[in-house]
C-alpha cells in the first residue's frame, strides 16, 4: 500500500526555507509552471538524499547553510531574505569563483534542484514530456513514484 | 564459507560476459567456472523508463565524479556491467588507433577476424534510416551533409527494436544485445554460475576473499546468501572495469611488483550540446544515435555523435539555470542534441587510487588539449545546428552559452566558444567511457599485462575489460572491449 505522506527528514525548519529560496531561483516560475521551491522539489530531493553516502549528503547540506550566510556579503540579508536580483548575483559568484569548493558546491544544488523538479509528472506537462513508454510500470519504492505523481502528500 | 571453481571471472560487463561466453566448451567439459559481480541483477521488468528510480543502475547512483568532481562518470554497477544503460553503438577499434597502440600482436589483422564474428554474435546491424531515423538523426545528417561533412552510420546491437529511446535507463524489452541478453544467458545455460551482488574484496594465488550483500528490493537474488566466501580457483580473470580491476590489483597488493595499476587513464571526455529547432521535433522518440561523423578526429580529437537525453539530465548538459533554463526546457520538444567525445591523452597522472575505504577513486584533469578539443568541437556542433536550420544552440563553454544564430558571425564562433570560457566544475563535462590501468605492454614498469591480458609475472591472473586499453580507442569501447576479452579466453583456454 502506497504511503500517503512524506516528511521531509533533511529540509526541515530552516534548511527548507533556505532550500527554496534558492530552487525558485535556479529554475524561477513561469507563467504555465511552478517554480522549483516547492515541496515536492523538497521531497524528490529529500528522498534521493537517503541513499546519498553519509559524508558526501553531510558537506551537500552544510552548502545550503554557506550560501545563506553568504547572503549577508551580497545584500545584507540570508540569502533566503535578499532580494532576488541579489540571490542570482550570489549564485553567479558561487558558478563561477575563482575557488573550486564553491562552484562544485552550487553544481551539485543545482543538479539536485533540477532532478527533484524534472522528474515530477506535474512539471513533465508543463512542457509537454509525454514521460515513460511503458506507462506507470510499478517501481519498488512507490513512495518515490508517489511523490513525482502528486499522490504522496509532501509535508514539512 | 569457502567454495572451489576452476576459474573465476570477476564481472559481467562487456569484457567479463565475453570471456564466460567463450568458456563454454570448458563448462560442458566439467570446469566449475563462476561469474561474481559486484552489483545487483536487474531482470529488464525493472526498467521503469523514469530517470530518478533507474539512477539505481550506476555506480554511486550516477553521481560518482573525478576526486575534483569536475567531470560526472556513469558506468554500470549491476549484471551487464555498462551494457546495461549503453545505446548499444559497436565501433570497430579503428586501424590506424590499433597502430598507435602499439601493443605486439594487438593488431588490425588479428582484430578484425574478431569484430566480425562478435558484430555477428551480438547482431549489430548498420540500422535502416527508413526505420531509425527520426528528427534529431535527420537534423544531425541534413546539416552535416550543408557543411559537407562526412557522415557515417553507427553500428548498433539491437534486435526487434521498438525504439522506445530510453536505451540509457536499461531497456524494457531487452531488445538491446548487452551480456544480459546475449552471453550470460548462454553461459548460465552452461553451467556457468553467475553470483551478483558479491563484491572482490582481494586475490592471491588461487584464492579470492569476497563478501556477498543481500539482493536489493526488486532484483533477481543469487544462490549465495549474504556474509563472506572464500573462493578458490585456479585461474582468476578480473573484469571489474577500469574503475574495479585496479582497485582489487592495489587492495591485493600488486602495486610493488607493477607500479602501472591504475595509471594512464583515459575517459573520452564528453559534453551534450543542444539547439533549439523552430519546430516540435520530439527528439526523445525513436532511436537515439545512429550517424556520427570523425571529420575532426585527427585535427582536432574528437567525434560527434546523434544523442538524445531525458529531461533531467538535459537540464545537467545544459549547464544553465535560472530564465535561460527554463526558456531551453520549455522547448524541450524542438531540441536537437549532438554528443561530443574527445579523444584524451592517456597519461600517468590520470590514476585510480585507493580512497580511505580502499574503494577506487579517480584522479583526473583535463588538459589544454582537450579543453581546445571540447571547445572547438562545440563550435562545430553550432554550425551544424544552425545549418540544420536551428535558430538557437545552448553550447557551455560560450561567452554566452544560449545564444541565437544572429548573434554570433559564423567566422567568429571558434571565438565565442574558446577555452577562456571553459571552467571546470561549471562546464558540464561527462564521461561514460573509462578505459586504462591495466595497460598491456611488454613491460612490468610501464605496463601490468601482456598483450594476452595475462598480468606479468602471474600465470593464473589475467584482465579482460577496458582497463587493458593503452590508449583510448577514440571509438565506443564496447566491441574492441569484447575483442580482446576473446583474446584474453583464448589464452586462458590453450
Amino acid at each position: 500500500m502506497t504511503a500517503e505522506f512524506y516528511k521531509l527528514q533533511y529540509f526541515t525548519g530552516k534548511r527548507l526555507q533556505i532550500f527554496l529560496a534558492i530552487a525558485n531561483r535556479i529554475i524561477p516560475a513561469g507563467n504555465n509552471s511552478p517554480g522549483g521551491g516547492t515541496l515536492e522539489t523538497a521531497g524528490v530531493v529529500d528522498w534521493a538524499l537517503q541513499k546519498m553516502p553519509l559524508n558526501l549528503r553531510g558537506k551537500f547540506l552544510l552548502f545550503f547553510s554557506v550560501i545563506e550566510f553568504l547572503g549577508f556579503f551580497f545584500g545584507g540579508k540570508p540569502f533566503s531574505k535578499n532580494r532576488d536580483d541579489t540571490k542570482d548575483r550570489e549564485l553567479r559568484w558561487l558558478e563561477n569563483n575563482p575557488l573550486r569548493l564553491f562552484r562544485m558546491g552550487f553544481f551539485g544544488v543545482k543538479t539536485y534542484i533540477c532532478m527533484g523538479y524534472y522528474t515530477r509528472e506535474d512539471v513533465w506537462k508543463t512542457f509537454n514530456y509525454d514521460g515513460p513508454i511503458v506507462g506507470d510500470k510499478p517501481y519498488v519504492d512507490s513512495v518515490i513514484r508517489g511523490i513525482c505523481q502528486g499522490k504522496v502528500k509532501v509535508i514539512a | 564459507m569457502k567454495l572451489e571453481y576452476d576459474i573465476i571471472i570477476v564481472g559481467s560487463g562487456a569484457g567479463g560476459g565475453t570471456v564466460a561466453s567463450r568458456l563454454i566448451p570448458l563448462a560442458q567439459a566439467g570446469a566449475r567456472i563462476a561469474i561474481l559481480e559486484a552489483g545487483p541483477h536487474f531482470d529488464k521488468s525493472y526498467f521503469t523508463q523514469r530517470e530518478i528510480e533507474m539512477l539505481d543502475i550506476f555506480k554511486d547512483r550516477g553521481a560518482w565524479t573525478v576526486a575534483d568532481g569536475s567531470i560526472t562518470v556513469s558506468t554500470g554497477s549491476a549484471v551487464g556491467g555498462s551494457t546495461l544503460m549503453y545505446t548499444g553503438v559497436t565501433f570497430r577499434l579503428p586501424d590506424e588507433v590499433c597502430e598507435e597502440w602499439k601493443v605486439d600482436g594487438i593488431t588490425p589483422q588479428d582484430l578484425n577476424p574478431r569484430f566480425d564474428r562478435l558484430i555477428d554474435e551480438v547482431h549489430a546491424i548498420e540500422p535502416d534510416e527508413a526505420i531509425f531515423e527520426n528528427d534529431n538523426n535527420r537534423l544531425f545528417r541534413e546539416g552535416c551533409e550543408k557543411l559537407g561533412l562526412p557522415v557515417e552510420k553507427l553500428l548498433i546491437n539491437i534486435k526487434e527494436c521498438e525504439q522506445m529511446g530510453f536505451c540509457n535507463l536499461g531497456c524494457a524489452k531487452g531488445h538491446k544485445q548487452g551480456t544480459t541478453e546475449v552471453q550470460l544467458p548462454q553461459a548460465q545455460k552452461a553451467g556457468i554460475e553467475l553470483i551478483p551482488n558479491c563484491t572482490v574484496d582481494r586475490i592471491s594465488k588461487g584464492k579470492i576473499s569476497a563478501t556477498v550483500k543481500a539482493a536489493p528490493m526488486g532484483t533477481k537474488p543469487g544462490s549465495l546468501s549474504p556474509g563472506n566466501y572464500e573462493f578458490s580457483a585456479k585461474k582468476i580473470i578480473l573484469s571489474g572495469g577500469t574503475a574495479g580491476t585496479p582497485a582489487i590489483l592495489m587492495r591485493s597488493g600488486f602495486q610493488k611488483e607493477l607500479p602501472a595499476i591504475g595509471k594512464y587513464i583515459t575517459l573520452h571526455p564528453a559534453l551534450v550540446v543542444c539547439g533549439i529547432y523552430p519546430a516540435k521535433i520530439k527528439n526523445y522518440k525513436g532511436f537515439p544515435k545512429i550517424y556520427f561523423t570523425q571529420a575532426f578526429s585527427k585535427t582536432h580529437h574528437h567525434y560527434l555523435e546523434t544523442a538524445f537525453y531525458y529531461p533531467f539530465i538535459q537540464t545537467k548538459h545544459t549547464g544553465l539555470w535560472g530564465q535561460d533554463l527554463k526558456y531551453v526546457m520549455n522547448r524541450y520538444n524542438n531540441m536537437m542534441d549532438i554528443l561530443i567525445l574527445a579523444h584524451d591523452e592517456a597519461l600517468p597522472e590520470n590514476k585510480i587510487v585507493l580512497d580511505k575505504n580502499t574503494e577506487p577513486q579517480l584522479n583526473y584533469k583535463l588538459t589544454g588539449r582537450n579543453i581546445e578539443s571540447l571547445c572547438h568541437a562545440q563550435a562545430q556542433c553550432a554550425r551544424i545546428f544552425f545549418a540544420a536550420g536551428c535558430e538557437e544552440a545552448v553550447a557551455p563553454a560560450g561567452k554566452k552559452p544560449l545564444f541565437k544564430k544572429n548573434e554570433v558571425d559564423d567566422k567568429y564562433l571558434e571565438e565565442f566558444i574558446s577555452p577562456k570560457y571553459f571552467l571546470p566544475n561549471k562546464t558540464p563535462v561527462a564521461s561514460a567511457h573509462l578505459q586504462g590501468g591495466c595497460r598491456m605492454g611488454r613491460d612490468g614498469k610501464t605496463s601490468v599485462t601482456d598483450s594476452w591480458g595475462q598480468v606479468h609475472g602471474h600465470d593464473w591472473l589475467y584482465v579482460a575489460d577496458a582497463s587493458l586499453f593503452p590508449k583510448s580507442s577514440h571509438v565506443n569501447p564496447y566491441l574492441t572491449i569484447m575483442a580482446l576479452a576473446d583474446r584474453v579466453a583464448e589464452k586462458v583456454k590453450s
